[in-house]
């Protein structure tokens, strides 16, 4: 008996060697430290942050507004004026693009997140009740899957949709159609992703304590499909900025007198010529924003990578950086 | 330890020669396969991994060598050194000779003129090793094809149907056009043999070929391999870490520990004279399926050393009994033990090691835990769990659209046992016997249920409403296979040993002291609760596995198979620990496990379940010192036993196929399809067999046992169902092992 409760000298070798590596750090600094050793990642996220910021602060660098018509600068080229220049009614660009990259970004989070946040929760439903309550939901998703979303979309936003187009902002309309159409993918896969958890014994451990559903969803599945949440969130953020340029530039979409990356740069297709600043700087901020996403995705998706996923590992890959 | 025994490590370069002199009976010019120094490192990630280091053996035509280890121990890379079948990236040193010629630093394509013909391999898993999409026929005679070019087509199907027919697969003609799935696993390992031996290899290797196997296959796999053997005249090098499978056929063995030979020697050498507490604390720390004496089991601390870096010292010393300050000083070579050039052990201690020293003294294994219960006759103790009539059937349908009802699985058929307070009750049988649905309906009671499940006097049918699920659910707990799946890697172990008690409703305050109380009486650090699963080893997880089964107070606690994915070592730690809390806390265990010698070890009580009934229940040492049932009789005859003698004088009773499906489970007795005493029974007593289900009745001793024993027949704790339990055993099923013993005196 003495001998179960001894302390015995391999095991305090190995709790040596185990602080003497100080092992026991947070899984999210583990995640957070691998990827900040990727450097493209942290590029992404630093463009991202900018954009954002820009997007908030930006319209304080000029006078003019999304609105407001220079009657004397009609479809000038940039200048000390008009930073980037203004459209052919004289708008100034440079408080168009503020404003619809503000949009485009506000679009893409909401859209992302709260899609991202609908899966998690309806796949893991599904997951772990099973039998009816599954086939059911299965069935619904299969059959929003097969939906044409374009349709939908064109309709909502503009002809049919009128009564609803009074009451809401284009954007928010958006919004919700986009949301409707956005999720059942990443549902699926967290289904089937939290059925191989549910097979897992710590769940069985969880449920023969009598720990009810509810928790057992939300502490254990949850958690351990985690990391694919964030990757799906950064996936969905680009998916729903692209799908809104999409929309709006083939006229479904965003409808003015909101602006929208995609509305700048749909409008600006037939004057590439003419107008060239018109057409080029949404897009090129547009390929920022997607860009510096993708590139995040990259790093986090690296970061949550469970073959990679030890500490010595990282430990490791640091000590070399720092003998580098 | 005098200076004069110890002898200073040879110079690494010399190493070889020195092994040469040494091994003055094994003259290598005659051996089959000789492997020198062997050396193999893997530059991984963490730095180099030296996985083996200096391994030395020569082995003769015809015999067998038995490689022990625990995992980790360099058993498998071995052997797939020999084979040359390691990652390029591997890097081998020293020299494996197959009749002379050297295999080490061929290229893959030269090598594979030896693989398959001179030298062949079988694998651990039969489930994996066979391509799925080929006729078993296709590949035997693909391993022909390849080495004998000029083989006419019938021939080479003549020899696959004497090959299926030499490892005993029926009507093999038939079965060469059958699919890999269409074999049961033990069937899947005999054609691996099959194809292994096709080309009368004079080396076979078997990496633990029965691990993933039940025992009563394990008993026919082993047969088959010995036959094989015999045919071929092939050496064997069998790879184990179950030191009973090899007990019984190995000539020598080498007892391998981080990556080094620490022990070789002849069979019953390593097994009766054992002269390095490594080995000694292996052997002790197997329970003994045929010893009904109650001893503590010797547990080996610790856990097996970083193979990144190279021990300064022993490499055992960590976890010796024994160390003494020149143990850490250069690791001990393999020398000869008490002047035996045929016994060596890498130990400065060998020489005081004798076959007078115990093991458990010098592991300190702790004294057999007394329970409060012990002396209380089981009959006035409380029941903790009850099952009536339970039975679990699933439908089995075809058809995607309208599915037709074609049969039912009956996996739990008519099951009724009681567990009293303090008493460990296990079940026994074969994979597919329906053990774990048991625990599963156990589990997961519910009121609908088939039968009736009684958990601390109360019963499922009133098991509605949730707080009466709730009281039920505190009674017990489980424990499970896997620790490793069982803990959430997300949660600290302080939020894995939390769940339980928050969901007790318990305060932040006394979730915190209960947790600490848990720790230590597991035998864990208390400072240890903020480490994640991932940084502990198995048998630490399976501590924690049993803190949190124990959190709640529960008065059962259901063991599903709780040592199985331990290694040896640290099994016999956990089953201590178990035994000890059994006796502490006066818990009831509910267990179900395929180890025998476990069950016997840890179990008052045994039900021995046979597709879905139980065949046997009762007092174990009963049931296993005197079993009524062909069914139990043949499962404990394929138990190996650790002792040498005893495997190759004993009778054995190795029973004929697998499992038969619980879908076309016969009418009469289950088990009559298999069984040892209905082959040989005249066929008026064979009919009774085949339509009449034989009761589960209690033991009527004869009146010359009743005289002995001077006790009321009915307080004799056994209960069979048999209609002919002294019957003639069939002969073809019986094997008794040459007794000429190679090594007698």
């Amino acid at each position: 008996m003495t001998n179960l409760n001894a302390v015995d000298p391999a095991a305090v070798a190995q709790d040596a060697h185990l602080d003497g590596a100080d092992v026991v750090i947070g899984k999210s600094t583990i995640i957070f430290r691998r990827f900040m050793r990727n450097r493209t990642a942290v590029a992404g996220l630093a463009i991202f942050l900018g954009l954002t910021v820009f997007s908030f602060i930006g319209g304080f660098f000029t006078p003019w507004d999304k609105e407001t018509i220079d009657p004397f600068n009609i479809g000038m080229p940039p200048s000390g004026d008009h930073y980037l220049g203004t459209s052919q009614a004289g708008i100034d660009l440079y408080a168009m693009t503020v404003e619809g990259t503000r949009i485009s970004i506000m679009i893409g989070l909401i859209v992302g997140l709260v899609s991202v946040l609908i899966a998690a929760v309806y796949g893991c439903t599904m997951a772990y009740f099973g039998g009816k309550v599954d086939r059911v939901m299965l069935f619904v998703l299969e059959a929003l899957i097969m939906m044409p979303a374009l349709l939908v979309v064109a309709v909502a936003t503009s002809g049919g949709g009128d009564t609803l187009k009074k009451n809401l902002p284009s954007w928010l309309l958006l919004i919700i159609v986009l949301l409707v159409f956005s999720w059942m993918g990443t549902a699926r896969l967290i289904r089937s992703l939290s059925m191989s958890l549910m097979q897992r014994d710590f769940v069985k451990a969880a449920q023969y304590m009598g720990v009810p559903p509810r928790r057992i969803v939300w502490r254990h599945l949850v958690p351990n499909i985690g990391s694919l949440l964030v990757l799906d969130i950064t996936r969905g953020v680009t998916g729903a900025i692209l799908a809104e340029v999409a929309f709006s530039f083939i006229g479904i979409g965003i409808k003015l007198p909101d602006v929208s990356l995609g509305v700048l740069i749909g409008g600006a297709t037939s004057q590439v010529q003419t107008f060239p600043w018109m057409f080029w700087v949404p897009l090129t901020v547009m390929f920022l924003l997607t860009g510096s996403l993708a590139m995040m995705n990259d790093g986090l998706r690296d970061a949550f990578d469970p073959s990679s996923s030890s500490v010595g590992r990282a430990k490791k890959n640091s000590a070399k950086k720092a003998g580098k | 330890m005098s200076s004069g025994t110890f002898i200073e490590p040879a110079d690494p370069a010399q190493a070889p020669a020195e092994q040469l002199h040494v091994a003055g009976n094994h003259p290598p010019s005659d051996a089959v396969l000789s492997v020198q120094d062997l050396n193999v490192s893997f530059n991984t990630e963490n730095g180099l991994v030296h996985a083996v280091r200096g391994v030395d053996f020569h082995l003769m035509p015809g015999k067998t060598l038995g490689i022990v280890g625990e995992s980790g121990s360099g058993k498998s890379v071995t052997s797939l050194a020999i084979m040359g079948l390691l990652p390029p990236t591997a890097e081998i040193s020293g020299s494996v000779r197959l009749r002379g010629r050297e295999l080490l630093g061929l290229s893959d394509k030269a090598m594979c003129a030896y693989r398959g013909n001179d030298i062949a391999m079988v694998f651990q898993d039969p489930l994996s090793s066979l391509t799925p999409v080929y006729t078993v026929g296709t590949q035997i005679i693909e391993a022909l094809t390849i080495h004998n070019p000029g083989m006419s087509n019938q021939a080479k199907e003549a020899r696959a149907v004497e090959l299926l027919a030499m490892v005993g697969i029926p009507s093999p003609k038939n079965r060469l056009k059958a699919f890999p799935h269409e074999f049961s696993g033990g069937m899947r390992q005999r054609v691996m043999i099959a194809i292994a031996i096709a080309n009368n290899p004079r080396v076979l290797i078997a990496d633990e070929p029965t691990t993933a196997l039940d025992v009563t296959i394990q008993a026919q796999v082993l047969e088959v391999l010995h036959t094989a053997q015999e045919e071929t005249g092939a050496a064997v090098v069998m790879i184990t870490h179950d030191l009973g499978v090899v007990a019984g056929i190995a000539d020598d063995i080498m007892v391998m520990y981080a990556g080094k030979p620490v022990e070789t020697g002849r069979v019953d050498d390593i097994y009766y004279n054992p002269r390095m507490p490594y080995t000694m604390g292996l052997l002790g720390a197997v329970p003994r399926v045929d010893v009904a004496e109650k001893s503590s089991l010797v547990p080996i601390d610790g856990i097996p050393p970083n193979l990144l870096h190279t021990p300064t010292g022993c490499s055992f010393a960590p976890r010796c009994p024994l160390v003494a300050d020149a143990c850490l000083t250069g690791e001990p070579p393999l020398l000869p033990a008490a002047g035996d050039t045929g016994h060596k052990a890498a130990c400065i201690k060998s020489d005081e090691l004798g076959t007078d020293v115990d093991a458990l003294e010098i592991f300190s294994a702790p004294p057999v835990p007394v329970s409060r219960f012990d002396s209380i006759p089981r009959g006035e103790r409380a029941t903790v769990l009850e099952l009536r009539d339970v039975r679990k059937h699933f439908p089995l349908t075809k058809g995607a659209l309208l599915k037709r009802r074609i049969g039912t699985v009956k996996a739990v058929d008519g099951l009724s046992f009681d567990i009293r307070e303090g008493e460990c009750f296990s079940i026994v049988g074969e994979s597919g016997s329906g053990k774990t649905t048991t625990l599963l309906e156990i589990m997961e009671f519910h009121a609908d249920q088939d039968g009736e499940v009684v958990i601390g006097g109360i019963s499922n049918n009133r098991a509605a409403d949730a707080k009466t699920k709730a009281a039920m659910r505190r009674e017990m707990q489980m424990v499970f296979q896997d620790p490793t799946g069982a803990l959430d890697p997300r949660f600290t172990v302080y939020e894995v040993l939390a769940e339980p008690l928050q969901n007790a409703g318990m305060d932040k305050k006394a979730i915190r002291k209960r947790i600490m109380e848990l720790m230590k009486l597991v035998g864990l650090q208390p400072d240890h609760v903020n480490r994640f699963p991932n940084q502990f080893s198995g048998g630490q997880r399976q501590r924690v596995g049993i803190a949190r089964a124990l959190a709640v107070n529960p008065k059962l606690v259901v063991l599903d198979e709780p040592v199985s994915a331990l290694d040896v070592s640290v099994q016999a730690g956990v089953i201590n620990l178990l035994d000890k809390l059994r006796a502490e806390l006066g818990l009831s265990y509910l267990m179900v496990a395929h180890d025998l010698s476990v069950v016997r070890h840890i179990s008052n009580r045994v039900a021995v379940m046979y597709l879905g009934k139980i065949v046997e229940i009762g007092e174990v040492d009963r049931v296993f010192d005197n079993p009524r049932h062909p069914y139990t009789r043949a499962l404990l005859s394929a138990i190996p036993v650790p002792d040498p003698h005893f495997e190759r004088t004993r009778e054995r009773i190795i029973l004929k196929g697998d499992l038969p499906s619980p879908l076309d489970a016969p009418k009469g007795c289950n088990f009559a399809t298999r069984c040892p005493v209905f082959a040989a029974l005249p066929a008026v007593k064979q009919e009774k067999c085949l339509t009449l289900e034989p009761p589960l009745e209690a033991v009527r001793p004869s009146p010359a046992a009743q005289a002995l024993e001077s006790q009321p027949a009915s307080s004799a704790d056994q209960k069979f169902a048999c209609f002919f339990p002294d019957g003639e055993l069939d002969e073809d099923m019986l094997v008794v092992h040459d007794t000429a013993d190679p090594h007698a005196p």
